[in-house]
């Protein structure tokens, strides 16, 4: 579940990213229409290949519940450390995006 | 004509939303507090110890046990103690003069020494269940008022969905610290966000009580035998008379080992045994529901009691019973491992955030059009009378349930009665004090308070028995624990709510704006 999580987070970040407001909050710039698109690719990307290692572990159905799950709280804990946090909530991100192949190798 | 449709859906959510809120915002909470069910029943019943799980050594005991106190009985049911919760219940039912049933007696006994526990008596978590359906009305109207109040959960999310047309353009927008604004925004981000938990959980409901609200493909199918139905649905009702010619029941340990090989190693849930001690004795083994995310209830095995042999293996559901077990089992939740449970419980707290603060809403936006002139009309009072009571009111009455179960002593007459009383009086005079005292003083008076009771329940452990947060941590035994410690969170986090509305109240007495974000988490 670890994984799924940590590739769900940054998937919603990398979405939040390719929106102009947010993007010119957290990084201060207006994002070019390649960058956007992108940030919209990747986090799609991401929020998708992270049903893989929930399912992996847990079985389909296990494992779906669980990604549903990890997926609704990664969005809520993104959004309620936007507006307080915004310099954490996207290093959380990049930290995950390190850390995931760690999470892999002990969890897969 | 398309705005007209929009604005026709915003008026029925607003309205919708109002007259339902309150009753949503009770069966949310208590049904959020019900996903720890067994672990509150666990603190509530702290005589139950906690051993190592050894099934074998359990059934032994439960069966050495009934055969001795209730050999004649018409049916024994054993649950066995599992990794929430501790206890070893065995339950039997007198034998049935016909026509009439038969009582029902239950007791917890210790798996290790074969004695009864001596427990006191309370409901436990299965209130707050209970609660959460039935409404403490009798039945079937809580039951009807519940999945009606779901009907209208439903049509609440979907004109939600309708009305907020920029929630999926504002995904990620969360702006605190705007009045009305963060108001809209937090409502519109637990809702948005969880979405998926809020349609889930409301369709679900509406599924369990299919056969209550819908009952008109079963009576299509069945005609007037509704029982007919129900027997194929639970196969586990449909047992062999008893002969009446005695016979020694068998042991149910091997029983129990040949019911696992069938479900290669699944766990055993309960055990019921009809006519113990006649010769067509039979033993239904269930699976546990914690085995698998779709609810089985055909899932079992049958024996004869007193030859042991294997009379029929039931289970492998048709695809619709399939669908509707997996609604009933997402629902559930019985098979969430303990960080799923906990993930269920954020959810189940941000659906009754999503409504309290609907509610706060509502009022707040009528409310500033009266701000200037400062008299408010009566029915804004209602509802602000009944936003206080609802909300914080409940939150005292969860605390006063607690309290109730340390203070009133073991030997009470009707004891677990008292404590819903406690319950219910503690709600009562919340509504009373919302009733005389205005607006934002409600609030922070009603919010202390619950604070106070919820943020004290480790000490209050800690005086009235020996399992305070120091030996459960020690012991790992992390129900317990795990009570003590949400309840000291919740306390400290309305603590801090009851303060920042007091802080804000000070420089700007009638803006709006001072409620803030405080309320978006009070909700919890």
């Amino acid at each position: 579940m670890l994984l799924a999580l940590l590739l769900c987070y940054a998937g919603f970040t990398a979405l939040c990213l390719s929106t102009d407001r947010h993007h010119g909050e957290l990084l201060r710039s207006k994002p070019s229409p390649q960058r956007r698109l992108g940030w919209r690719a990747s986090g799609w990307l991401l929020l998708l290949g992270s049903i893989w290692p929930a399912v992996a572990v847990a079985g389909w159905s296990q494992g779906l519940v669980e990604w549903c799950a990890v997926l609704m709280l990664s969005a809520l804990l993104l959004v309620l450390l936007l507006p307080y946090l915004p310099r954490l909530a996207l290093s959380l991100a990049g930290a995950g995006l390190l850390a995931s192949p760690v999470a892999a190798f002990v969890t897969l | 004509m398309k705005e007209g449709f929009r604005q026709a859906m915003a008026w029925l959510h607003t309205w919708v939303g109002l007259i339902f809120g309150w009753l949503l915002f009770a069966i949310f909470l208590t049904g959020t507090l019900a996903y720890f069910k067994d672990e509150i029943t666990h603190w509530m019943q702290p005589e139950v110890q906690a051993h190592p799980l050894d099934d074998a050594r359990s059934l032994a005991v439960a069966q050495a046990y009934l055969q001795q106190h209730a050999p004649d009985a018409a049916r024994w049911f054993i649950t066995l103690p599992n990794s929430r919760d501790p206890g070893l219940s065995v339950m039997w039912q007198d034998k049935l003069d016909p026509g009439k049933r038969g009582n029902f007696v239950q007791k917890v006994v210790d798996p290790v020494s074969g004695e009864a526990v001596l427990a006191r008596d309370s409901k436990g978590g299965e209130f707050f269940y209970r609660f959460h359906f039935q409404l403490q009305m009798p039945h079937p109207w809580g039951r009807w008022l519940s999945t009606l109040a779901a009907m209208v959960m439903f049509v609440a999310l979907i004109t939600g969905i309708v009305t907020h047309k920029k929630i999926f353009k504002d995904f990620f927008t969360f702006r605190p610290r705007k009045g009305q604004r963060s108001w809209l925004d937090g409502h519109n981000a637990v809702g948005v966000l969880v979405l998926p938990f809020h349609l889930m959980i409301t369709y679900s409901s509406l599924v369990i009580f299919m056969s209550m609200v819908m009952p008109a493909p079963i009576m299509a199918s069945y005609g007037a035998d509704t029982r007919a139905f129900f027997s194929e649905m639970f196969p586990a009702t449909d047992n062999a008379p008893a002969l009446g010619q005695p016979a020694p029941l068998q042991s149910l340990v091997p029983m129990y080992t040949q019911a696992r090989a069938q479900w290669a190693g699944g766990q055993v849930g309960r055990l019921a045994v009809n006519n113990p001690g006649d010769v067509n004795a039979s033993v239904n083994i269930f699976r546990a529901g914690s085995d698998r995310v779709a609810q089985d209830f055909g899932s079992m095995v049958s024996f004869n009691g007193a030859t042991g042999e294997l009379l029929r293996v039931g289970g492998g559901q048709s695809l619709p019973a399939l669908i509707g077990g997996t609604f009933y089992g997402l629902h559930m939740g019985h098979f969430a491992t303990p960080v799923l449970r906990w993930l269920y419980f954020i959810c189940g707290l941000a659906g009754t955030a999503m409504i309290g603060t609907g509610l706060v809403m509502w009022l707040g936006k009528r409310q500033l059009k009266h701000a200037r002139t400062g008299v408010m009309p009566y029915e804004l009072r209602l509802v602000e009378t009944l936003n206080i009571a609802s909300m914080s009111g409940l939150l005292i009455a969860i605390g006063a349930f607690f309290w109730a179960n340390r203070l009133l002593p073991a030997s009470f007459a009707e004891r677990s009665d008292w404590e819903v009383q406690a319950f219910f009086i503690a709600w009562g005079l919340s509504l009373l004090h919302a009733a005389l005292r205005r607006g934002r003083w409600g609030w922070i008076e009603q919010l202390s308070c619950a604070a106070l009771l919820l943020g004290a329940v480790p000490l209050l452990n800690a005086i009235t028995t020996e399992q305070h947060l120091g030996v459960s941590l020690a012991r790992g035994d992390w129900a317990m624990a795990g009570f003590d410690l949400t309840c000291l969170g919740s306390g400290v986090f309305l603590a801090w709510a009851a303060w920042k509305m007091r802080c804000r109240m000070a420089p700007q007495p009638t803006a709006e704006r001072a409620l803030g974000l405080n309320l978006t988490r009070e909700a919890r």
